[in-house]
């Protein structure tokens, strides 16, 4: 065998003796530091999981949504504005739509309640596809709702086969439910009654020649950012909306900016690297010793580097697999419990995620330069300081 | 077992061999369980796609709790802000969901 490679492994084999013999100070680095990485990795697989679902889920969102703004607040859009728009050359379809949010004073959850004339919009033929029970109605009917999942559980866990909700003048309106969306619509339907429009209008009292918002279809994708702009230039009190601007929100609203859980993991790893380095820099008597016994029998400095090299390298290398693998079990079997108070907050619906951790290369590679790293680097120091003990001192003090 | 046999199975260097070895099979088993779950996923992507067609859809449906996680997209920066002059954002959520990146949700055009 080469005499390089049988070298090395002999100064694994001592590495690992070594390791073992200071097993309960090395445990306790371990078990921080995967904790840490534990922490770092599931945090990263959630936000990315969450990323790529929203990019793949929204791709097919409206191509322009358009909204109007007065006094600083979204308000309704005079159907006017479609009109103006539909003139627009490009422009293939404005649809309006009725949306809002409805407080249940029983569950205290927030819903969100969403009219649309589905013969309208894109794909609407197809959604009885994503309904797990019953169907969407004819075209035409009303009195009917198709709800996520966690409006169908309280609605049974009131006992009543009906939805009924106040409008604002506490008048009651009672609607059947027609459907229940499938399981994997969750993470998009788990808090929606979609109704007829004119149902929803009725239920907000929102004028008949007004919409929450507008939805507009255009004929050439390549048009957009145009279309946009002609858009905003005719209607100065509207809030215009491309598609590709959702996307851009979503590949940054859970980033690592997203505050106070980025900071406190940032806080927790630059804490191990701090106590690494306490750890690692203080040499004991004992390492002491047993560096001068290494030298008088003929080790090299440098061979003393590679030994703290390899406890590194090992206690790093096995503290990353140990916290990604725990990572990945977090965030794909426990559906990352662990931040789940920090991502849902007060909210009483909720959907089950079923995430699918991102795996890739690239995602390993930045959870290993924000933990490994910063861990070498924090004991290559005081490595370097154990390997030029000089003899004579560390021998007057055996 | 002769001595020599026997002295060579207890290098450490073989223990760790053999640890690598079961974490190898343990990521096995996981990996084609993510490759499973990630098939199962991109199946049914298509439902999720209808029902964001269909219903003109802007968000994810994970906190519902303030409109501006609820639809962050559909929302300005400032609507944590909104509720009353002076307003501080308290939503528990919010420390979870970045604001909208500036300039990425805003009128077109201004």
């Amino acid at each position: 065998m080469n005499g390089g490679l049988t070298k090395h492994l002999n100064i694994i084999d001592y590495t690992l003796s070594s390791l073992w013999r200071r097993r309960a100070r090395n445990a306790s680095v371990l078990i921080v530091f995967a904790g840490v990485i534990f922490l770092v990795a599931s945090f990263q697989f959630v936000t990315e999981a969450l990323t790529e679902t929203a990019l793949d889920s929204l791709r097919t969102a409206p191509e322009i949504t358009i909204q109007r703004l007065s006094a600083g607040r979204q308000t309704e859009v005079p159907l006017d504005y479609g009109e103006q728009v539909a003139s627009i050359h490009g422009v293939r379809e404005v649809v309006p739509r009725i949306w809002g949010y409805y407080f249940d004073e029983v569950t205290g959850a927030n819903l969100t309640v969403i009219g649309v004339d589905l013969e309208r919009m894109p794909l609407g033929e197809k959604l009885n596809l994503t309904l797990a029970e019953g169907e969407v109605p004819e075209p035409g009917a009303s009195g009917w709702v198709l709800v996520g999942r966690s409006i169908k559980r309280i609605v049974e866990s009131k006992g009543t086969a009906y939805l009924s909700l106040f409008r604002p003048d506490l008048s009651q309106a009672s609607y059947a439910i027609t459907g229940v969306f499938d399981a994997v619509t969750d993470v998009l339907t788990n808090d929606l009654i979609v109704m007829d429009i004119g149902d929803a209008r009725d239920l907000f009292h929102i004028s008949p020649a007004a919409a929450t918002d507008l939805c507009v279809y255009v004929a050439n994708l390549e048009e957009v950012p145009n279309i946009a702009r002609k858009i905003a230039a005719a209607l100065p009190d509207a809030r215009v909306l491309t598609r590709s601007q959702i996307s851009q929100t979503y590949q940054v609203v859970f980033g690592w900016r997203s505050g106070f859980a980025s900071v406190c993991l940032l806080t927790a790893l630059a804490a191990f690297v701090i106590f690494a380095w306490d750890k690692a820099s203080g040499l004991s008597p004992e390492e002491r010793r047993e560096i001068t016994i290494l030298k008088i029998l003929g080790w090299e400095t440098s061979d003393i580097l590679a030994v703290r090299f390899w406890e590194g390298a090992l206690v790093a290398g096995g503290a990353f697999i140990a916290g990604c693998t725990g990572a990945y079990i977090h965030v794909a079997y426990f559906d990352a419990s662990l931040f789940r108070s920090v991502m849902v907050g007060w909210s009483v619906i909720h959907p089950s995620l079923r995430l699918v951790p991102s795996l890739q290369v690239s995602t390993l590679l930045l959870i290993f330069c924000f933990t490994v790293l910063p861990y070498m680097a924090a004991t290559v120091i005081p490595a370097w300081r154990s390997a030029i003990v000089p003899t004579d001192s560390a021998l007057s003090g055996m | 077992m002769s001595p020599v046999s026997d002295k060579v199975l207890r290098r450490p260097l073989h223990v760790l061999v053999l640890l690598l070895a079961c974490l190898a099979a343990v990521h096995a088993v996981l990996y084609s369980h993510y490759r499973h779950r990630l098939a199962e996923y991109e199946a049914r992507s298509d439902l999720r796609q209808i029902a964001t067609a269909a219903l003109g859809l802007s968000d994810l449906c994970i906190a519902t709790e303030a409109r501006y996680t609820r639809h962050p997209a559909a929302s300005d920066a400032v609507v944590p802000f909104m509720d009353h002059p002076g307003a501080i954002e308290h939503f528990p959520t919010g420390s979870f969901w970045a604001p909208p990146i500036p300039g990425g949700i805003r009128e077109v055009g201004k």
